[in-house]
């Protein structure tokens, strides 16, 4: 459970150490991925909490996702409509649906933790 | 072979957290690369990257009514300094023709004038009018006013005024009563004619033999002709009315 910690933080130290100048006119693509990528990442912690994550599931969907909201965006921009607008709402809804998800499922757990006793809990983990 | 079954197992959790590592790595970069952009952006352009596209627009439509203004600005030198080699040329020709406006004026008889010449004085009979006798023997006429006034121009006079009435080139003469119409406005005697020109010229013409002095004399009118150094004609006081003449080209 530590490893991926972990390899979030060093992914954020080393884009604070390596700095890579996104194109200006690729700045907007970017930030839908990111968008999709956290979309992503709350789903797999959520999939986990429910106890039926699948690393395929959430390897695919992260590069699915985030190559396709870029791409989406990119073909909004070529077509003139604002597609992008449309993948911030999807993506927020999902993410702000995720997170709490999320909620309920920590505190579920923390409840069945306290009345299963500590250690139960931290086995549980 | 339970060994083999948890190294499995081992193995595959670890593989899962590796990937797990790798990707949120990933996602991690990214996310502090594009927000590092993004903060760059700001702080360089002040403005967030959202309006970036916006702007541009803007700069281009800028750009292109700039050009359109720098091709005006050339057009419009252009025509400036049309208009000042025209203004250089035109100042000559203006004072010239200020000059020919001057000159038309005081020919017109539109401004005063001055110079030495004559003044002749003229007036009825003294002779108080005995019953039976004619008036008009006693009386003077608007024909011995314009004899008077011919011989003066006739004589070399530039600019001639009776009784402060310029007499211009329109000017009639009429009688009307006992008084006499010049400009269509009243003298009354004594008649004062003022005559600027050459006054030698014209006081021996208008006393020549048989002229008009001469026969007014001879019927007792006082006349009194005066040299005089400087005399001064008042301008014309009236205005020109064309309503039947137009100007037309010079005939053959």
């Amino acid at each position: 459970m530590w490893l991926p910690i972990a390899g979030l933080l060093a992914g954020i130290i080393l884009g604070f150490l390596v700095s890579v100048e996104i194109p200006l006119g690729v700045v907007k693509y970017t930030a839908i991925a990111i968008l999709a990528a956290i979309d992503t990442i709350l789903g797999g912690l959520r999939a986990q909490l429910e106890e039926r994550f699948d690393l395929s599931i959430f390897t695919t969907g992260f590069f699915a996702n985030t190559v396709f909201a870029a791409l989406l965006t990119a073909i909004g921009d070529l077509l003139g409509v604002d597609i992008y607008l449309g993948a911030v709402i999807a993506f927020s809804v999902r993410i702000f649906g995720n997170v709490g998800f999320i909620r309920r499922d920590m505190l579920e757990r923390y409840w069945r933790g306290t009345r299963q006793g500590t250690a139960a809990g931290q086995a549980s983990r | 072979m339970a060994l083999i079954e948890q190294s499995a197992r081992g193995w595959r959790a670890s593989r899962l957290q590796i990937t797990l590592a790798v990707i949120l790595a990933a996602a991690g970069f990214l996310a502090v690369t594009q927000i590092r952009n993004e903060l760059l952006i700001r702080r360089q352009l002040r403005v967030p990257s959202q309006r970036l596209e916006e702007l541009g627009f803007m700069l281009h439509e800028m750009e292109r009514t700039r050009g359109v203004l720098e091709q005006q600005i050339v057009q419009l030198r252009g025509q400036l300094q049309a208009y000042e080699q025209g203004a250089a040329q035109g100042r000559a020709q203006l004072e010239a023709l200020g000059q020919q406006l001057g000159q038309y004026r005081s020919l017109a008889g539109h401004v005063h004038v001055s110079g030495p010449g004559v003044i002749v004085e003229l007036n009825d009979s003294p002779f108080p009018l005995r019953p039976g006798d004619d008036p008009n023997t006693v009386i003077l006429h608007y024909t011995d006013l314009q004899g008077v006034i011919n011989d003066l121009f006739a004589s070399g006079a530039e600019a001639i005024a009776v009784n402060g009435e310029r007499v211009i080139a329109s000017s009639g003469m009429s009688c009307v009563g006992t008084t006499i119409l010049c400009n269509t406005k009243r003298l009354a005697p004594p008649y004062r004619v003022i005559a600027i020109g050459p006054g030698d010229e014209m006081i021996a013409y208008v006393q020549r033999a048989d002229g008009v002095v001469e026969s007014l004399r001879s019927f007792a009118f006082p006349v009194k002709i005066t040299k005089a150094v400087r005399v001064g004609v008042p301008a014309y006081r009236g205005s020109y009315r064309f309503t039947h003449a137009r100007p037309s080209g010079p005939f053959e």
